[in-house]
């Protein structure tokens, strides 16, 4: 037999279920806007029919529906979705602070333009000429004394330009490996806050959410990967319960930023920290990247913006040598301007002044210095000669000392250097070929270069980036649509149990009013 | 029948593949494409403005480093063209010398002529004597001609005025192009070699009263060949003009191409910019217009 009062406890259990799934909908809608959520269904179930199978169970037909259960609560997410946003983003963050540090870096060198060093470079080159044109004039000389003040400072300008940027690129980087550090223990947090949530056989949806926006903003970092982990001490988990997060590094040795035990659960977290050149540690970071450690492993292998920081601040490379756009941009610039000024010095010394009987001086003054030294920096110090500035006539324009003011034989030659091959010049840095001319020209195009393939691949990874998160949308975002019409559903759902109720009420007023009152 | 249900099974994956497509993905896709509307509408702007194709390296590496190398081409012609009006001042002004050193020559001969026809009188000798003097000095005046406070015919002395018949020497040459240097002076000593030394002794003898009218005579092959030498240093210097003039003419087409090279590789072709520009305008209107459709109804407008 199957109870009087049967349909009024099914009626009860959908009016029940119906208003949660309700409440979840109306909780999606609250949310619909907020960063980071993840839709959320309550899966229905069938309740238990009745009868269960026994020797004493009652003889009726068959077995009896007793109406709906709900489930579990759960998000609707695609894990390897994650995994797919995650390692573009980190290739994102790459390639945007490449990007913006090699924009910085255009900006400072500003070519092509009127103000640029060719341009300056040009301007010292007329007045040269104009001063072989007229040695005798003095006005031709202050000018030539002027534009090799304005080639010292342009050079001045661009190196201390650079050098400022990088110590910003520097801060950055300090900021950044801080930023990791306060992510990765927030996450450490919230798994704990997890852990004492799903060994109840509850999920806690919304902390998960949290937790993987986390990750998401970890991920444009330092290329993090996740190991979720359910400990064996972890009481009784649901099946879908996604469990603690370990946050490891995509690199051969082993390091993990957040270490999680996997028997207890218990977390260690390992801070990730920047050694510099000289074996002193960040923050603040002071010389070129020597290493980043996780705990006591060093990285091999790393990406995120904290490795396009690193390769525009500088870093040393296996072979103790410095690499990075910025340190190999400056160290160019002192090459350049130790060759040319120095190369400039030499002629201007094998010629007199106006009606002079003395050979002449420097005209660039590089701090004293005769043979290149790479820890002096030569963009940073070169200046035009005191005695240049104080009297123009100490410029050589003429071959021969004396009274021979029209002389203008090194004038020319010195108008000339800047297209004279570097295999001519009488001391040279290493590694120079060409023509002044032709090694700036490539050094602009190389930066272009850097920057361009820079931007396209920002670009190109932006575009991998949207479309994973419009697929991540289209899988876990909340479409109001569905959800009013969701609502409409579970509405009627709901009255309808109500109106399920009404009818058994009707029926039992049948039998306790209606019933035994034969011939009243 | 096998190609209905091919259609079918085409449908079915269709379906199987159609996303499901919320409002926030359709306004972040909005957001998305007018931001990148607006970024391009920013570089033609950009464009526009400045009238260049790029502003920065990285727009086009290659137009970059050619346009360092054009402007440094563009540049050495307009300097090469002041250089060479500095090369035209000094022959003009030479030429115009020797011209009148010539002139005085011619005068000295025609006053040795008249010398030296038996008809004048000593007194008469004597003040053709005084006019050769002054003539010679003038032709001193000539040998210390300046030209923007240069002394031209001083070698490479300029600054001094040279004494007579004392002249420093040096060739001053100037770079008329790309490694092509011209001696633009004339040294006085080769100018003058003699001249001063024939009108002082043509001088002595007008002044010496047993001088013969041969004796004075003598002197007019003299004069002849001194003057024959200003002329033929004068053709040497007409000749230099010619090629200057020519150089002139090369240079000013050179600045041309020049100029249309740098334009040609980092200029804009308006009309192309422009063009562009109205397609991402009306691109961003369309996108707008679409977006106000999109975004503003939902479910919830026709829910009672």
């Amino acid at each position: 037999m199957v109870s009087t009062f049967h349909g009024l406890e099914t009626a009860k259990r959908g009016m029940t279920t119906q208003q949660l799934a309700l409440y979840t909908t109306g909780h999606n809608i609250a949310n619909a806007n907020t960063p980071g959520y993840t839709r959320q269904r309550v899966s229905f179930a069938t309740a238990e029919p009745f009868p269960g199978a026994g020797l004493n169970r009652p003889q009726i037909p068959g077995q009896l529906g007793t109406g709906v259960q709900a489930g579990t609560i759960e998000r609707i997410r695609e894990s390897f979705l994650d995994v797919q946003y995650r390692s573009e983003n980190t290739k994102l963050g790459y390639y945007s602070s490449l990007s913006s540090a090699l924009a910085k870096m255009e900006d400072i060198m500003n070519e092509p333009s009127n103000s640029g060093l060719q341009n300056i470079m040009s301007q010292f080159w007329s007045s040269l000429q104009n001063m072989a044109d007229h040695p005798e004039n003095l006005g031709a000389r202050q000018v030539v004394a002027a534009k090799g003040q304005m080639v010292a400072e342009t050079f001045n300008y661009y190196y201390n330009s650079l050098d400022g940027i990088k110590k910003d690129l520097g801060s950055e980087m300090d900021v950044t490996v801080k930023n990791i550090n306060t992510i990765v223990s927030q996450i450490d947090e919230l798994n704990k806050q997890i852990a004492s949530v799903e060994p109840h056989g509850m999920l806690p949806n919304d902390l998960y959410d949290k937790r993987d926006q986390l990750v998401d903003q970890l991920s444009s970092l330092v290329n993090v990967k996740v190991r979720p982990i359910k400990p064996i001490q972890y009481g009784q988990p649901l099946p879908t319960a996604v469990g603690l997060y370990q946050i490891e590094l995509v690199q051969n040795d082993e390091a993990q930023l957040l270490t999680v035990d996997g028997t207890t659960g218990a977390s260690q977290q390992n801070e990730l920290s920047i050694t510099a050149e000289n074996g002193v540690k960040a923050p603040p970071l002071k010389g070129n990247v020597q290493s980043v450690q996780v705990g006591s492993v060093t990285l091999d292998n790393f990406s995120g913006k904290l490795k396009g920081l690193i390769e525009s601040y500088g870093y040393v490379d296996g072979n103790g040598k410095v690499k990075g756009h910025y340190p190999e941009m400056m160290e160019k610039l002192n090459k350049l301007a130790y060759a040319f000024a120095s190369e400039f010095n030499h002629i201007h010394q094998q010629g007199y002044g106006l009606d002079k009987t003395d050979p002449a001086g420097e005209f660039f003054d590089l701090g004293g210095s005769t043979d290149y030294d790479e820890t002096i920096n030569y963009a940073q110090v070169i200046k035009v000669h005191d005695e240049i500035i104080k009297d123009p006539t100490n410029i050589a324009a003429a071959k021969n000392g004396g009274d021979n003011s029209g002389d203008n034989e090194i004038a020319f030659e010195l108008a000339d250097l800047k297209s004279k091959d570097f295999s001519n010049y009488s001391s040279l840095p290493d590694d120079m070929s060409g023509t002044f001319d032709f090694y700036y020209a490539a050094m602009i195009g190389e930066l272009g270069v850097a920057a361009q393939s820079a931007n396209t691949n920002m670009e190109n990874v932006q575009v991998l980036v949207d479309s994973v998160e419009y697929n991540r949308q289209s899988v876990s975002g909340v479409s109001l649509d569905e959800e009013l019409t969701n609502m409409i559903t579970f509405q009627h759902a709901y009255n309808a149990s109500a109106r399920m109720i009404t009818v058994i009420d009707e029926m039992l007023d049948k039998i306790i009013n209606g019933m035994g009152v034969v011939g009243r | 029948m096998a190609k209905i249900r091919e259609a079918l099974k085409l449908n079915l994956t269709k379906v199987v593949n159609d996303m499901r497509v919320t409002q926030s993905m359709l306004s972040n896709n909005m957001l998305r494409n007018l931001s990148n509307n607006y970024n391009k509408m920013g570089k033609l702007q950009d464009q526009l403005t400045t009238q260049k194709r790029i502003t920065r390296p990285s727009d086009d590496p290659v137009v970059a480093m050619l346009g360092l190398g054009y402007r440094d081409s563009l540049n050495k012609v307009q300097q090469y063209s002041r250089n060479i009006s500095e090369a035209t001042n000094w022959l003009d002004s030479t030429d115009d010398a020797i011209s009148q050193g010539v002139k005085v020559l011619q005068r000295i001969r025609e006053l040795t002529v008249q010398a030296s026809n038996g008809t004048y009188e000593e007194g008469q000798r004597g003040a053709i004597a005084v006019e050769v003097d002054q003539l010679k000095k003038q032709l001193e005046t000539i040998a210390q001609t300046q030209v923007g406070g240069k002394y031209i015919f001083n070698g490479e002395n300029t600054n001094k005025a040279p004494a007579a018949g004392n002249f420093s020497n040096g060739d001053i040459e100037l770079e008329i192009f790309d490694g092509i240097k011209l001696n633009v002076n004339t040294k006085g000593s080769e100018l003058f070699k003699s001249v001063f030394n024939t009108l002082d002794s043509l001088k002595s003898k007008l002044e010496d009263k047993t001088a013969s009218d041969t004796d004075i005579s003598g002197f007019l092959d003299t004069l002849d060949s001194e003057i024959d030498h200003f002329l033929k240093i004068q053709a040497d210097v007409g000749a230099k003009q010619n090629r200057v003039d020519m150089m002139k003419d090369r240079l000013s087409s050179q600045e041309t191409i020049a100029t249309e090279i740098m334009s040609k590789n980092e200029d804009i072709e308006i009309e192309k910019v422009i063009t562009e520009l109205i397609t991402q305008e009306s691109v961003q209107r369309a996108a707008l217009s679409v977006g106000a459709r999109i975004i503003q109804p939902s479910l919830v407008d026709f829910l009672r």
